[in-house]
């Protein structure tokens, strides 16, 4: 279609990302402004001077080590895990053939009709509850449960309703030839899964992964409940909320907006090398 | 919540295999194959039944019972007097609390689906597509955390969004402490978080409109604004609906935002059902009347994802 009207379209696309852009770029101007400077009448955009001070004092108020530590192992562990129990399960649901298939794949799709906060409450107590973890006795009384380990972070988000039907739906497209003829060389299903599908199925586990990635790294609501019961796993976001909320905020707001720059970076990061991938992602999955 | 309205791709039954050895071995090939299928399917199966449906049931028993949260022992079964007390006069639940829910989930649809539609409209056949997705994406893979606090200090006095309305020689709005503002001012953030992904669909939606049409209009002398109204718009239907239905649902059940920004201040002006469940179950530990309102708000979001299915289902009738 011809555009009459090309530059209006440009200045409505333009003002929008503006409206997009702005919020980040007050965040990285605020983190270097020194004390006195942010909170003050009348606004001013840009520091007087680009100081990295409140990027020390943001890494030592935060036990920033801690924090990061914190966040990498959850990221990581709970990306592994949907990886590989939504690999595994999708085979079998697109290539086994088995009684009880449809049964099974009817309860994957139903599992997404639940909303995660339906599931806030009993999930923390049966972690708090389970028996014979962190001091508690067999019916799960007397200690603190599964809240002592950092594993009570993850577990929510190990097994992934979606994942499994996203990878079932593009396992069903892969060509039969490959996986008989491995097949007849005596490959037994796992060696199957693991030397052919898997490779096979790379594309949409990458999307797969960097989607769980993404999602478990700013993860907010699990991990300050987790953390209320046990602040050692504090990951970053709570850390740095935290930071926010007990500090006097006329002072501290640069030291805040160091430590939210900080965390929010290695997501962005990820996201600007693997953006194709992760648009895909979010076109299969619907809206965020 | 992912959502259950990704287009279904056609279901098939994998063939059956070919070259499968017949006979004896074949049942017994059959068997080993349910063997290895549940063995394949056991880590998946072992945490929906450990993390999805036990907690199901326990939720559901809680709604019912009155606990103090230590001895499993002492659920002290109440029937429905939790869901009574929560619709009782009186209660705020009904009123601020789930009526904030659906003005929240409206605002954000009214403004994210206004917002996408008119950038997606400019945006399409435009230059650097790459460019402008990447910038209208950031928000998305951004922490809610980063977003709700960077947003909060913006709407301070000596914030930014004050800052523009000074220079403009308007006077400072209190937009997080006035209970008439504070509402708008978090449904703006919230809509202002999801852009992107709208834009994204309806961008997807206005390729597939075969540009012959507009063509085909213009020729017929139809003004852009009738192309608009008249080809655009309606062609555009399914991917404005599936917007508008997936924003809804998350505005129903989204409440990080409001915990970082307002923590449902002030006083009860931004409380949303989800964050008053969190709130009467983990820091009053009231977890009987808080797993009551977790339910009364799934029903809300369960009868919508019903009346969002029968739309959609009418509406593949009539393409």
């Amino acid at each position: 279609m011809r555009r009459r009207f090309p530059w209006l379209s440009y200045l409505v696309v333009v003002a929008g990302a503006l409206l997009t852009v702005v919020p980040f770029l007050d965040m990285v101007m605020t983190s270097f402004k020194g004390p006195g400077e942010a909170g003050t009448l009348p606004y001013r955009f840009l520091p007087k001077a680009f100081a990295l001070s409140n990027y020390r004092a943001a890494i030592e108020q935060l036990d920033l080590p801690t924090l990061f530590r914190n966040s990498v192992v959850v990221t990581t562990v709970i990306t592994v895990s949907v990886l590989l129990t939504s690999s595994l399960a999708g085979y079998a649901l697109a290539r086994l053939r088995f009684p009880g298939r449809d049964l099974v794949f009817r309860l994957v799709l139903s599992t997404m009709m639940f909303p995660p906060f339906l599931f806030l409450i009993p999930r923390f107590l049966i972690l708090v509850h389970w028996p014979l973890a962190g001091g508690n006795d067999l019916l799960g009384r007397g200690g603190a449960g599964l809240t002592v380990s950092i594993v009570a972070l993850a577990v929510p988000f190990l097994v992934n309703g979606f994942g499994i039907f996203l990878t079932r739906q593009f396992m069903l497209s892969l060509p039969d030839e490959v996986l008989e003829a491995a097949r007849i060389d005596g490959a037994g299903e796992f060696t199957v899964w693991w030397r052919i599908v898997v490779p096979q199925t790379k594309p949409v586990l990458v999307t797969l992964g960097l989607l769980t990635f993404v999602d478990a790294w700013n993860e907010y609501i699990w991990a300050l409940l987790v953390s209320t019961a046990n602040p050692d796993l504090m990951t970053l976001p709570v850390g740095v909320q935290l930071l926010r909320d007990h500090v006097d905020p006329a002072r501290t707001m640069p030291v805040v907006m160091a430590g939210l720059v900080l965390s929010v970076l290695p997501v962005l990061v990820l996201f600007l090398l693997l953006q194709k991938h992760y648009i895909r992602g979010v076109m299969l999955s619907g809206l965020k | 919540m992912v959502n259950v309205l990704t287009p279904r791709s056609p279901e098939r039954a994998p063939d059956p295999l070919p070259g499968a050895p017949a006979g004896h071995g074949r049942r017994r090939g059959r068997h080993r194959e349910t063997v290895v299928a549940y063995l394949f399917l056991a880590p998946a199966l072992l945490f929906f039944a450990v993390f999805l449906l036990l907690p199901l049931g326990f939720a559901l028993l809680l709604s019912v019972s009155r606990w103090t949260g230590f001895d499993l022992g002492a659920i002290e079964p109440v029937g429905p007097d939790n869901f009574a007390a929560l619709l009782a006069d009186g209660s705020t639940f009904l009123v601020p609390v789930l009526t904030n829910t659906l003005l929240f989930a409206l605002g954000t649809v009214a403004l994210a689906l206004t917002g996408s539609v008119v950038v997606a409209t400019c945006v399409d056949r435009l230059r650097f597509q790459g460019l402008w997705r990447t910038l209208y994406f950031l928000p998305i893979v951004t922490t809610v955390v980063a977003v709700g606090n960077v947003w909060k200090y913006m709407y301070e006095p000596g914030g930014l969004a004050n800052g523009v309305l000074n220079a403009l020689g308007l006077g400072s709005v209190a937009f997080l402490q006035d209970p008439d503002t504070a509402l708008p001012s978090v449904v703006v953030v919230q809509a202002w978080a999801s852009l992107g992904s709208a834009i994204l669909v309806l961008t997807a939606g206005l390729k597939s409109i075969p540009a012959s049409y507009h063509e085909a209009a213009a020729l017929d002398g139809a003004g852009p604004g009738t192309v608009f109204r008249r080809i655009t718009l309606p062609l555009l239907r399914p991917s404005l609906l599936f917007v508008c239905v997936t924003q809804f649902l998350t505005g129903l059940q989204s409440f990080a935002l409001i915990t970082v920004m307002t923590r449902g201040g002030p006083g009860d002006a931004t409380n949303v059902a989800a964050l008053e469940m969190y709130r009467l179950a983990f820091d009053h530990g009231d977890w009987g009347t808080a797993s009551a309102a977790a339910f009364v708000l799934f029903a809300v979001v369960l009868v919508v994802t019903l009346a969002q299915l029968r739309v959609f289902r009418r509406a593949g009738e009539d393409a």
